[in-house]
């Protein structure tokens, strides 16, 4: 057989190898439901801040812990507890995805969040000049 | 509002901007026209259709640069009547950014792809000789597309494209806002500005850089469709040559670019982090340089024809891929940094599919015809190996593509598939195996020769580098202290990718500057992975808490406890440094913090200033802060700081004179919930039997406490009793405070309609010593990524000039004879 088939079988099977291992990794968008009933399993969480409940941030109790309420969308809300500093403009994102485990059905420990801030790209309505830059 | 008269728009600017996006789009096309004409019809014939294509590609070329020119113009010159203008500056901005603001939307950064273009292909006209027609057919063709994405036309209700010279009256959004109701707004006005990420100077550098690499991409996708087309499926590939390598450089320093100002600038916490974006330009270039490398095997042995066709067409359109990744909107979460979707996902998607249609229509079509090589290759010669290496790079492509594409690939199949957890470590994992094997295939490459090695010859020419990179390793691994024999084993490797290269162009190409591109370009990348190993992989912390405070009750483990408090004054042992917060100081909008180092005597405790880093934050309110990270650079690590929490409310001191911040009330029902920063605060209840002696009233004084539940971060559960009291009708509240979280109750008020009452806290400005939460991370021999980026540039250069010598060497040989 020529060497040039063996490689292409090998190739091949190196891609399927590669397409099959990438579909499986274990990670999916879930709900708070979700997570709380796969407890050891880390889940993507998508979901819209409570702006009624408060930011919990005491950077002189524990720089790495900050607290927020989160209700995602199956409009369940859950307290989430993230191990980092509150982020820069936490306020203002629109759409959060938390990253981790859920910890019982009251709390949601993230390793990590994203936002989403419509502001940071697209928000801003006309404003006059300052009387100073006039 | 139709029937205002508005004062001082410049409304001619924007239709000279339109006139020339229209004319830039018609003479693309007619020029594609023109040069398909030219290249479907036999060589005596073409002269006029081909002087018509000429003529037409440089009406276009000064239409596009007259578009650049206008919105330039108007973006310098604060136009914010329109859109663009007004979305990407505004007149606080210093003006050596307004080319940053150019390129920062879409339709800037389109323009600038069609000027990269319209440069390439006013350079193919006069170099391409027989094979302009059909190259510049097709350079034409994209051209048209990216013309109309500027157009903002609307067909059968669908937008096609978007305009960057709409007035800001005229979009959707914006259009019935009170400013528009004064005729003279515009003197009123001021843009949202440039987003303060952005404002570096890489910004300025970077997407040119990049868009470059992107652009040229066209010029081996051209002759490859070129050659099909034509059916001349040899030849075209010592033309294209040249370009492909200059695009693999440019592409390669564009990324690169991103890459060091990720580290430098970004809060990202390193070089490269795997993100969609990031992703989205490294795809093309790894098969870019696969394009580049089957070129050569053609060009020396008539071999690997049909990937001399597949990887540029394969490049190409990735590189559109790539487009429709980061410019539709479909990276959704799994992004920070992705463009809007404008709405021209649809349009991008059309684009995509017509340029994989036509290619792989061409290429099945010629598929049979084109001419096989006989005789196999053996498997000891340097095409066999150039060959693998090609498809590996592939394959590692391959994965890239996958994993960024889980968003896409949920969109089409309806999945729920969320990108990987630990999206560093899911990538590093995978690409590792590929980058050993690139990397021994780079080493042992250029030892094989074409078409049949001396086994004996390799093996003894082989034997040094191998010996000493084996030490190396050995060495390198001792001196980080590094015990995992897998790890050294991957230093060795990348060792040998150096040494190997290095000794072959002292050994057998006589240590001729001029001859290295090839073994420089590997030492190069050699360096670079060796670099990137070492700094990821030996990457530390050092903010971690060594203070031996107690941290109240923590409850939760978190492996990733990487930010400290560090308050004003204090110092803290931060890996081998003693570090203290020394205060910040407002320069306009950006906030430093000095942050001094120290080094610190055992002996005689002294401590000895080492140097002093002023991380940023930016203060911005249309876009929210952002922290500027600040880098010690020394020769064999970087002391990388950044600020990821501080306290901005002291920068205005609301209430002067008092520990107190001003108090915020609130009326609440027994059960109802307010919140202080720190603490969640119920009141449970009203409580009417008041011990009057303890608090010193008289027998007919009417007192009310308010029982509060005051929960804190950690769940702890504290109760605070402020107290209302009548007395001879004078009313006044028994204030109490809860000292472990510095806040302070007052009973205010009680309306006896609703049965709600008025609560009021406030909170210690314990802050009378400021503070900042930071986090420091030492990176170590990240100065050999660097130098490995500069090795590999300057190899490739060289290689670029080698390749355009031996091909005008080639065409006068061939013209002499």
């Amino acid at each position: 057989m020529k060497k040039t088939y063996i490689i292409a079988i090998i190739v091949i099977a190196i891609a399927f190898g590669v397409i099959l291992a990438s579909l499986s990794n274990n990670s999916t968008y879930a709900s708070f439901k979700e997570a709380s009933a796969h407890e050891n399993s880390t889940f993507h969480v998508v979901g819209k801040l409570d702006r009624a409940k408060p930011f919990l941030y005491d950077p002189h109790i524990n720089p790495n812990l900050f607290t927020f309420y989160l209700i995602d969308k199956d409009g369940t809300e859950r307290k989430v507890t993230l191990g980092r500093p509150k982020p820069d403009d936490f306020e203002h994102s629109d759409q959060i995805v938390v990253i981790g485990k859920a910890q019982g059905t009251d709390e949601f420990a993230a390793n990590d969040v994203l936002m989403k801030c419509p502001s940071k790209y697209n928000d801003g309505t006309p404003t006059e000049k300052k009387s100073s830059s006039l | 509002m139709d029937n205002i008269t508005y004062i001082g728009e410049h409304i001619w600017w924007g239709k000279a901007g339109n006139f020339f996006i229209f004319l830039s789009f018609a003479s693309a096309l007619l020029a594609a026209f023109a040069y398909f004409r030219a290249a479907s019809e036999n060589e005596l014939e073409n002269g006029s259709w081909k002087k018509l294509g000429r003529i037409c590609f440089r009406i276009h070329s000064l239409s596009v640069i007259s578009i650049m020119a206008t919105l330039f113009c108007m973006i310098f010159l604060h136009y914010y009547e329109y859109y663009y203008v007004w979305e990407h500056s505004n007149s606080v901005m210093p003006k050596r950014y307004t080319l940053a603001c150019f390129w920062e939307g879409q339709e800037g950064s389109f323009l600038l792809w069609t000027f990269w273009q319209v440069v390439i292909g006013n350079i193919l006209i006069r170099t391409a000789q027989k094979w302009e027609s059909p190259v510049m057919a097709t350079i034409s063709l994209v051209q048209v597309f990216l013309a109309s994405m500027l157009l903002g036309f609307y067909v059968f209700g669908w937008r096609l494209g978007s305009n960057p010279f709409i007035l800001l009256r005229q979009t959707p959004e914006y259009a019935n806002i009170p400013v528009f109701s004064i005729p003279d707004y515009v003197s009123k006005l001021d843009g949202r500005g440039l987003n303060p990420l952005l404002q570096n100077y890489w910004m300025t550098i970077h997407p040119p850089t990049l868009f470059l690499g992107f652009a040229s991409t066209v010029v081996p996708f051209a002759y490859a469709i070129a050659g099909l087309w034509k059916k001349e499926y040899g030849g075209w590939q010592l033309d294209a040559l040249p370009w492909t390598f200059f695009g693999i450089m440019i592409l390669g320093t564009g990324i690169l670019m991103g890459g060091a100002w990720a580290y430098e600038a970004l809060s990202f916490g390193g070089f490269w982090g795997w993100d969609p974006v990031e992703n989205a330009s490294l795809i093309p270039w790894l098969t870019y340089v696969g394009a580049g490398h089957v070129m050569i095997i053609y060009k020396a042995r008539k071999n690997s024809l049909f990937s001399t066709f597949a990887f540029p067409i394969i490049t190409f359109i990735l590189v559109l891929y790539s487009t429709f990744l980061t410019r539709s909107g479909i990276l959704g979460n799994t992004s920070v940094h992705a463009f809007t979707d404008l709405g021209m996902s649809g349009q991008l998607l059309i684009y995509l599919l017509f340029f994989i249609a036509l290619s792989v229509v061409l290429l099945l079509v010629n598929w049979r015809k084109m001419p096989k090589v006989k005789e196999e290759e053996d498997l000891w010669s340097r095409e066999f190996w150039m060959f693998l290496g090609s498809l590996v790079l592939l394959m590692s492509c391959l994965q890239i593509i996958i994993t960024t594409s889980i968003p896409v690939t949920n969109k089409l199949f309806n999945l729920n598939q969320a990108p990987p957890l630990d999206m560093k470590g899911y990538y590093n994992k995978w690409q590792i195996p590929f980058a050993i094997i690139i990397l021994l295939l780079v080493a042992i490459g250029l030892y094989f020769k074409f078409k049949k090695t001396d086994m004996k010859q390799f093996w003894q020419q082989i034997r040094i580098p191998v010996v000493v990179s084996v030490l190396l390793g050995a060495i390198s691994g001792w001196v980080l202290r590094e015990r995992n024999g897998f790890y050294i084993g991957l230093l060795s490797v990348a060792w040998l990718a150096v040494c190997a290269n290095f000794y072959y162009w002292v050994k057998n190409k006589k240590s001729n500057f001029l001859k290295a591109g090839a073994s420089f370009a590997h030492v190069g990348f050699g360096f670079i992975i060796m670099g990137a190993l070492i700094s990821t992989s030996q990457k530390q912390v050092i903010s971690v808490n060594t203070s031996g405070k107690s941290v109240e009750s923590l409850g939760k483990d978190y492996s990733n406890a990487t930010n400290i408090l560090l308050t004003q004054g204090d110092t803290l042992r931060m890996g081998n440094y003693f570090v203290t917060y020394l205060g910040k100081e407002q320069i306009g909008v950006n906030i430093f913090y000095s942050v001094e180092y120290m080094s610190k005597n055992e002996q005689t405790n002294k401590y000895t200033h080492e140097f002093t880093l002023h991380p940023i934050v930016q203060l911005n309110q249309q876009m929210g802060n952002v922290a500027e990270p600040s880098t010690k650079h020394f020769l064999t690590e970087d002391i990388y700081t950044h600020i990821t929490f501080s306290d901005l409310q002291n920068l205005q001191d609301e209430n002067p004179g008092s520990e107190f911040t001003a108090p915020k009330s609130q009326m609440l029902s027994v059960g109802d919930t307010m919140f202080s920063s720190n603490s969640i605060i119920v009141l449970t209840a009203l409580d009417t039997k008041i011990d009057k002696i303890q608090y010193h009233l008289k027998a007919n004084d009417i007192a009310v406490g308010a029982i509060l539940k005051v929960i804190d971060v950690n769940d702890k559960v504290y109760t605070a009793e402020p107290v209302y009291v009548i007395s001879n009708d004078v009313v006044q509240s028994v204030d109490v405070g809860l000292k472990p979280l510095g806040l302070k109750f007052s009973f205010r008020k009680v309306n006896p309609d609703t049965k709600k009452v008025e609560i009021a806290v406030s909170e210690s400005k314990h802050t009378a010593k400021d503070f900042i939460v930071m986090e420091a991370v030492v990176f170590p021999y990240i100065n050999i990524l660097w130098m490995g980026c500069l090795i590999m540039v300057l190899g490739t250069t060289l290689a670029i000039r080698q390749r355009i010598i031996k091909s005008r060497e080639a065409k006068n040989a061939s013209s002499a004879q």
